[in-house]
């Protein structure tokens, strides 16, 4: 099958370009370094024909290990005989920050004697604000077509498809040799030329993001801009999506009503019921607030606003070797990791992902909440103080979060000033784009695509952990007691392990079921404890945990252990994925989990010296 | 010498070097960007607290922090 090569710069509008020519659904935002894998798709209109999407790189002289794949792949099929093309797409509203780059195309192209041409996306842009663009004249000077298109619009993309159908005749030719020997410096050099001799003249579209820009960056302004953008954003992470989740549980609750009674009792049915519907259900309740998040992340990305968050916040978060960029996946890391650990796709520094990657775990998510409401019930009185404005409980729960951020903040403080990895930094060098009206539909396909990935990816792993536990709390006894399951054996087995902290084995059983999901933690003590419902109403299973005689201590140490410990398989799944390595993921988990049990251990003996 | 990091809001110069502290491949990415000796720069944002601050080069709008912009030797214009 032929193949035809795109590639261009960052933010250059590819990825649209690649969507409408193959008809696919390549993520896409107006925020650069969105496009992190390389993408294949039929082209459409050309029989058995390719369109290899490649990432969006500023020059072919790569400066980050994943940009140097990205080149190396894209040098590579260049070697390709099944390669028929090549086409660069530039931004023709800025059209320097493009050129230079094209010039190393061109020069590539010639090297191995492929056709090439350039396609000047965003020409919709120039053509409203009566903006001209000599294309005609840049082709002529540079010796290969160069093709004016708007991704958005469907304007010129018919071209396109003429240029790949004919690009044996004039229109798609080998380029000459007229930059084969040409240095980077007389590239630079001439790419400055050619932008000012047929670029658009006038600043008017500079001008308009520019007067945006002195609202959303300024320093009153812009502070309250963000404070009321990211408090909508995490309303749609907690409210808005709620009714959603909701309604996806309600779901597979009457389904599990419809279908369990018919499979009568046993083993097929406890199945049904326990592993199927409640441990794989509790992870497809989470497919809507990933939805709203990638929707609304989109927007701001889309707009434009999601570079001017990552300056407002880059100074403090820098303090912790992080960037302005890590900010919107931490912020959704309070909600749930796993949107967070997707949003952290758009950091394009690979040290910098890692280190938010490590972040976000510790980010106090919804799942620690009945964890964190059962033992906060059971521990801290309900009492209050100043006068009755503050309540005991509320500054528990505040004070869990806060620490919770606090140590994601010094853990990636601490790893980025020790650890001398092999990850490429990158300095924050960060392109402001245009401010755009985002299109519905490439919005909504994006978040349908990335909660796909999700139910995907994540539930074949989810699925097999979910059985393994499943099949631990069920046999020899065929589920009759937790206790006396093999799960309950290896409770016991693990007790020594907790006994330092002064939890017995019904803890140690409830702390690996939540491995799961960490609001496991609930139900397995309310089985355990034999309180049916522990997870909808708690205050039987509180009684029972304050009349078990745990101390004060040993409650404290398990709210410390579940802000730290990375409990959570789904989480895992994701990260080995999305950072592409299993390591990592294993590395994590164990070493969040090494982390909770010490500063459990602390908190055990530091609040057992004062209560005795 | 001033730098970029130096300018203010409004404020527009003429970049004259790269300090030899910036690592080879931070040089090469901003002269890619067009922060190229010769280039003229216009500061359009300079927020407080320290925070990046907004240039325009040609048509393109970046931000730089400090850890960059610091190293890049510029002649202000009056």
């Amino acid at each position: 099958m032929s193949r035809i090569l795109l590639i261009g710069s960052p933010n250059s509008g590819k990825s649209l370009l690649f969507n409408r020519l193959t008809g696919l659904s390549q993520k896409v935002a107006n925020f650069p370094g969105i496009t992190v894998d390389v993408g294949v798709g039929k082209l459409l209109d050309v029989p058995d024909t390719q369109l290899v999407d490649f990432p969006g790189t500023y020059s072919l002289q790569p400066i980050s290990a994943e940009e140097q794949v990205a080149v190396a792949q894209f040098e590579k099929a260049l070697e390709d005989d099944n390669v028929e093309q090549v086409l660069c797409v530039i931004d023709a509203t800025r059209l320097e920050k493009s050129l230079y780059f094209t010039l190393q195309v061109i020069r590539d192209c010639e090297k191995h004697g492929k056709p090439v041409a350039v396609l000047a996306n965003m020409i919709d842009v120039l053509d409203r604000h009566d903006l001209a663009f000599d294309t005609a004249g840049l082709s002529e000077a540079v010796g290969v077509p160069v093709l004016p298109v708007s991704a958005r619009s469907g304007k010129g993309v018919q071209a396109i498809v003429d240029v790949v159908r004919h690009h044996r005749t004039d229109a798609g030719r080998v380029p000459g040799n007229r930059y084969l020997d040409s240095p980077d410096e007389l590239l630079r050099g001439t790419a400055h030329q050619l932008a000012h001799r047929f670029g658009p003249k006038g600043d008017v579209l500079v001008r308009s993001q520019t007067r945006l820009d002195g609202f959303f960056l300024h320093s009153l302004t812009g502070g309250i801009a963000f404070f009321i953008i990211m408090f909508l954003l995490f309303q749609s992470i907690f409210t808005w999506s709620a009714p959603a989740m909701d309604a996806v549980e309600a779901a597979l609750g009457w389904l599990a009503d419809l279908i369990v009674p018919h499979l009568g009792q046993g083993l097929v049915s406890d199945f049904t019921a326990d592993a199927l519907f409640g441990g794989i259900g509790a992870f497809l309740v989470f497919v809507p607030q990933i939805f709203v998040l990638t929707f609304i992340v989109g927007l701001l990305e889309d707009s434009g606003y999601m570079a001017r968050a990552a300056l407002i916040c880059h100074k403090p978060l820098r303090i912790f070797g992080l960037t302005g960029k890590s900010f919107v996946p931490m912020l959704s890391g309070v909600a749930c990791a796993i949107p967070g650990i997707y949003a952290a796709r758009a950091i394009d520094s690979p040290r910098k992902r890692l280190l938010t990657y490590m972040a976000i775990p510790l980010m106090p998510c919804s799942a620690r909440l009945p964890v964190y409401s059962l033992l906060i019930a059971a521990f801290i009185p309900a009492t209050t103080t100043l006068g009755g404005l503050v309540g005991m409980q509320g500054l528990a729960m505040f004070g869990i979060y806060f620490f919770g951020m606090v140590c994601a903040l010094l853990v990636t403080g601490l790893i980025s000033r020790t650890s001398k990895d092999h990850y490429t930094d990158l300095p924050f060098v960060l392109e402001l784009p245009p401010y755009r009206v985002p299109g519905l539909e490439p919005l909504l396909r994006n978040s349908w695509n990335r909660s796909r990935h999700f139910v995907v990816k994540a539930g074949k792993i989810i699925f097999t952990v979910t059985v393994v536990i499943w099949v631990l709390g069920y046999f020899p006894n065929y589920g009759a007691d937790l206790g006396e399951s093999w799960l309950g054996h290896m409770g016991r087995l693990i007790e020594p392990l907790f006994t330092p902290l002064g939890l017995d084995w019904r803890y140690g059983v409830a702390i690996f079921t939540s491995f799961l999901a960490r609001e496991v933690f609930v139900g397995t003590l309310g089985t355990i404890f034999g309180i049916e419902g522990a997870d909808e109403n708690m205050v039987p299973l509180v009684d029972h945990i304050q009349a078990s005689g745990m101390g004060l201590g040993s409650g404290l140490a398990l709210l410390v252990f579940f802000a730290i410990a990375l409990q959570c398989v789904s989480t895992l799944a994701i990260l080995a994925k999305e950072a592409e390595s299993r390591a990592l993921a294993i590395k994590m988990f164990v070493g969040y989990f090494l982390f909770a049990y010490v500063a459990a251990l602390l908190t055990f003996n530091i609040v057992s010296l004062f209560t005795g | 010498m001033q730098t970029l990091w130096s300018l203010g809001s409004g404020d527009v110069c003429e970049i004259i070097e790269f300090d030899d502290a910036l690592a080879e491949r931070y040089r090469v990415r901003l002269m890619e960007l067009g922060f190229h000796p010769g280039e003229h720069v216009t500061c359009l944002q300079s927020p407080s607290f320290g925070a990046p601050k907004v240039y325009r080069v040609s048509n393109t709008i970046y931000s730089l922090d400090d850890e960059v912009a610091a190293h890049v030797r510029v002649k202000r214009h009056v």
